[in-house]
């Protein structure tokens, strides 16, 4: 049997599979593929498809990871073409490897975020001073309920940069089976900013992207 | 291409993944070697649509053909229709992401009367005009439309360029080969439709006028332009020959019924009364066993569904089930596939069959005795007695079941208060009968559900001349039953109110008049009238009021047989002769045998020259 990371791909169409529908997605595709993945023993055995870290509706992503172990005569490299044949163009597996990280390595991941505007210099000023604030609380909901979030102190801004369109963002936020802050809290806590602003400012489309994975050492999980 | 308009609309609503297509097995074609485009449009829901077997198989076979692209389009939920209409997104092919209104046709599915407001919504999303008359001469977009509700396709006639009656694998791509030498022509709407109209299978209503007596009743119905008087319904004679898909559109988000699907037969022997199905797709035609376990292991593999069903009115009526059925677990069981079989009849469920399917994995048992007595169901001609009901739950309580779905309805014809009563006294004996067996299982309980449908008339049935009981009858009768399932604690009883069946009885056998109803019915806001949580009948009586016609006109009113009825210029093989024979045998509660004891001449092998069952040499007549 060997342990296999698959590290694949999710955009344009494929952003709006959210997390569980990509689980039976990948599920049907092992069978269509006829590639040999080992299942669980029990009562009721599934094949075992395991995904260390969730990507939100609406993320692109290239980084993504899926655990699988294969269990038959087959390489990693020949599941990895079998699997490609049969799964959309927008969900596509780049490489497959033996994993090195376990999962409870994963500390960190990377974002980049677009924030669409009609009035790029007006949304950067918003932005500064939006982010000069000493803190930005903002609730979030988990299994327990809602805590509160202090996202000024969760998340590292690397980079702001003011496009055509709009604000390019770089973030690093805390991920993992722990810690995890969603981005979209910060781009929420940032549109509710600019609706106090007057004349309010108004955000369009926001694209969003996770651009790396990381170890708590800053090293890309793989 | 739409998709950077549709994106931004995707963020802030409802299951997205619903709007965008890009699924495993859905089929991308370069639009430039393609001479004809056809959006099928299926009225209702992604989550419903993406469920129909009829989509799949004319998906497949349009796309088979490199010069054909068919696409598939759905009905947009509130949210997203609210904001497809702020920012003036037109309806669009979940394929290419194109407008469909660029489309050489708009074909839509009729699967069921209260999806007729969704389709005029369709069109007007997608901006083509919704009255056929006001569409003028360019050729595209054909706006078509098949399926059950086809057979009476009055009620929605002046939306329309053309029907398809009967099976469309055949059908749909003579159609579209016409179309394509005529566009080539530089023909007009009204010159391709008049040709069509000598396919036969093809309906084009704005061929035919029709007449009304003072009393609303129709007058004639005049074919014109050498348009047929009877259009005949097309029939797939050879079901093993019949084209299926061999592979689906597999959905990302979860759907009604998320599974592979294979057809096993066509038509039924039953002839229950009141069952539109079992006249509508008549004759009775097998896939043989051999056919279907090659279709179905193809499909499983091509999708890689866990899961498989087959599709037919009556499974168990198949001539060779008993292999079938070893054929289909052989390779499941292999592939850890869980075969589900939903239509089973309580009659020929043998202990046999009971245990092979168990050896998969069983869900709860669902029976549609339909009435409550012996003598109602002699009347529907459902011909299941109570003993063969009782032996039948006694197998499966003996194989572990404790709940038990019973199907029936209310406001049969000859229908008493008794009757009604009877309904819960049946439910009682299979809870008695459980606690009656030695062998039973303790500490669990028995459950029976009974679900109780108002009763709709149908055409091409029987009961096609007989009124639907009144809001009022309907009421009464719900509150009978009410009062009799109080106090048995093993028993749940459920009903809706009538509204809906009402409505399904004005549309189901109503006339080309109604189409200015469910135009202003639009107008009002009614969308949606299958799920009850946006149907408002007042609308539609508003919606009546306005065109100065009574619902109950259409749904109470009894038919005398010589009335030319709305669909009586349609044939779907089934003479009106043996409809009103089988009426007036269910008014004396005579059952008839099924079409392999006996044939009882309905019409069917007039048309196809042949016995159904060819060891019946009585059958020709």
């Amino acid at each position: 049997m060997i342990p296999v990371r698959a590290t694949f791909e999710k955009c344009r169409r494929a952003k709006y599979i959210s997390h569980l529908d990509l689980m039976r997605c990948m599920q049907r595709a092992f069978r269509r593929a006829e590639v040999p993945i080992w299942y669980t023993e029990g009562f009721n055995p599934h094949a075992y498809l395991m995904f260390p870290l969730a990507l939100s509706l609406g993320y692109e992503s290239s980084c993504e990871c899926m655990d699988f172990r294969l269990d038959g005569d087959m390489s990693m490299e020949e599941s990895m073409e079998r699997l490609n044949r049969v799964l959309p163009a927008d969900l596509q597996i780049l490489r497959v490897a033996e994993p090195i990280h376990k999962h409870t390595d994963i500390a960190f991941a990377d974002y980049q975020i677009c924030l669409d505007g009609d009035d790029a210099a007006a949304l950067r000023a918003a932005w500064e001073a939006f982010y000069a604030q000493p803190e930005i609380p903002t609730e979030k909901k988990t299994k327990r309920g809602t805590t509160s979030v202090d996202l000024k102190q969760q998340i590292v801004l690397s980079c702001v940069q003011t496009v055509e369109q709009g604000l390019v963002l770089q973030l690093r936020t805390p991920a993992g089976t722990s810690v995890n802050v969603n981005p979209s809290l910060l781009v929420d806590a940032f549109r509710n900013h600019l609706t106090t602003q007057t004349p309010p400012l108004a955000l369009g489309m926001v694209h969003a992207a996770r651009t790396a994975i990381l170890c708590a050492d800053g090293t890309p999980f793989v | 291409m739409l998709f950077d308009r549709i994106e931004p609309l995707l963020q802030t609503i409802q299951k997205p993944a619903r709007y965008i297509g890009g699924e495993p097995g859905s089929i991308m074609k370069d639009k430039t070697q393609i001479k004809a485009r056809f959006a099928f449009c299926f009225p209702d829901k992604y989550d419903v649509g993406m469920s129909h077997l009829g989509m799949k198989i004319l998906y497949s076979i349009i796309n088979r053909r490199p010069e054909y692209w068919c696409e598939r389009v759905f009905a947009p939920d509130t949210d997203f229709e609210q904001a497809m209409r702020e920012n003036h997104l037109p309806l669009y092919a979940l394929e290419s992401l194109e407008p469909i209104r660029d489309f050489d046709f708009i074909g839509f599915t009729l699967q069921y009367e209260l999806c007729y407001t969704n389709i005029l919504n369709m069109l007007d999303l997608a901006g083509v005009p919704l009255l056929q008359s006001e569409r003028g001469e360019s050729l595209a977009p054909i706006v078509c439309a098949g399926g059950s509700c086809a057979c009476n396709a009055e009620p929605i006639a002046d939306f329309f360029d053309l029907f398809f009656l009967g099976d469309g694998e055949e059908l749909n791509l003579e159609v579209m080969d016409l179309y394509v030498k005529m566009k080539e022509q530089g023909a007009t709407r009204s010159e391709f439709l008049r040709t069509a109209a000598q396919i036969e299978g093809v309906y084009v209503p704005s061929l035919y006028d029709v007449t009304y007596h003072e009393d609303g009743t129709i007058a004639a119905v005049t074919p014109k332009d050498n348009a047929p008087a009877k259009v005949r319904k097309r029939i797939v004679a050879d079901m093993d020959a019949a084209e299926v898909p061999e592979e689906f559109v597999v959905p990302f988000s979860e759907i009604v019924h998320d599974r592979a699907v294979t057809e096993v037969l066509r038509g039924c022997i039953r002839g229950c009364r009141f069952c539109q199905a079992g006249f509508l797709y008549r004759p009775f035609r097998e896939k043989s066993p051999e056919i279907i376990c090659k279709q179905a292991k193809t499909l499983c593999e091509r999708t890689g569904y866990e899961e498989l069903s087959l599709c037919s009115l009556s499974t168990s009526d198949h001539s060779r089930i008993e292999e079938m059925m070893d054929g289909l677990l052989t390779f499941t069981e292999q592939a850890h596939i869980n075969l589900s079989l939903p239509s089973l009849r309580v009659d020929n469920f043998s202990h046999a069959l009971m245990n092979r399917i168990r050896r998969v994995r069983s869900s709860g048992l669902t029976f549609a005795p339909e009435a409550g007595t012996q003598r109602l169901r002699d009347v529907i001609n459902k011909n299941v007695t109570e003993e063969e009901l009782l032996r039948t739950c006694g197998i499966a309580f003996r194989g572990g079941q404790s709940s038990v779905k019973l199907y029936f309805m209310l406001g049969l014809p000859t229908e008493t208060d008794d009757d009604i009563r009877g309904i819960v006294e049946l439910a009682q004996k299979v809870v008695d009968s459980y606690y009656q067996m030695d062998e039973q299982l303790k500490g669990k309980g028995i459950q029976i559900s009974i679900s109780v449908a108002t009763f709709v008339p149908k055409p091409f049935t029987p009961f096609q001349f007989h009124p639907q009981d009144t809001r009022e009858q309907i009421a009464h009768k719900q509150k009978i039953l009410e009062e009799t399932v109080a106090g048995h604690k093993r028993i749940r009883a459920s009903w809706h109110p009538p509204d809906t069946s009402i409505l399904e009885a004005v549309l189901a056998r109503g006339d080309r008049r109604l189409s200015a109803v469910i135009l202003e019915a639009w107008k009002q806001g009614c969308l949606f009238d299958a799920w009850s949580e946006h149907f408002d009948f007042a609308k539609w009586q508003v919606a009546f009021d306005a065109v100065g016609l009574s619902p109950e006109w259409y749904a109470n009113r009894e038919r005398s047989y010589d009335e030319i009825l709305p669909w009586d210029h349609i044939d779907y093989y089934i003479d009106k002769t043996f409809l009103i024979r089988e009426n007036e045998k269910a008014k004396q509660a005579q059952t008839t045998p099924h079409c392999r004891q006996h044939c009882s001449a309905c019409g069917v092998t007039k048309v196809t020259g042949k016995p159904c069952f060819p060891f019946e040499k009585e059958a020709a007549t």
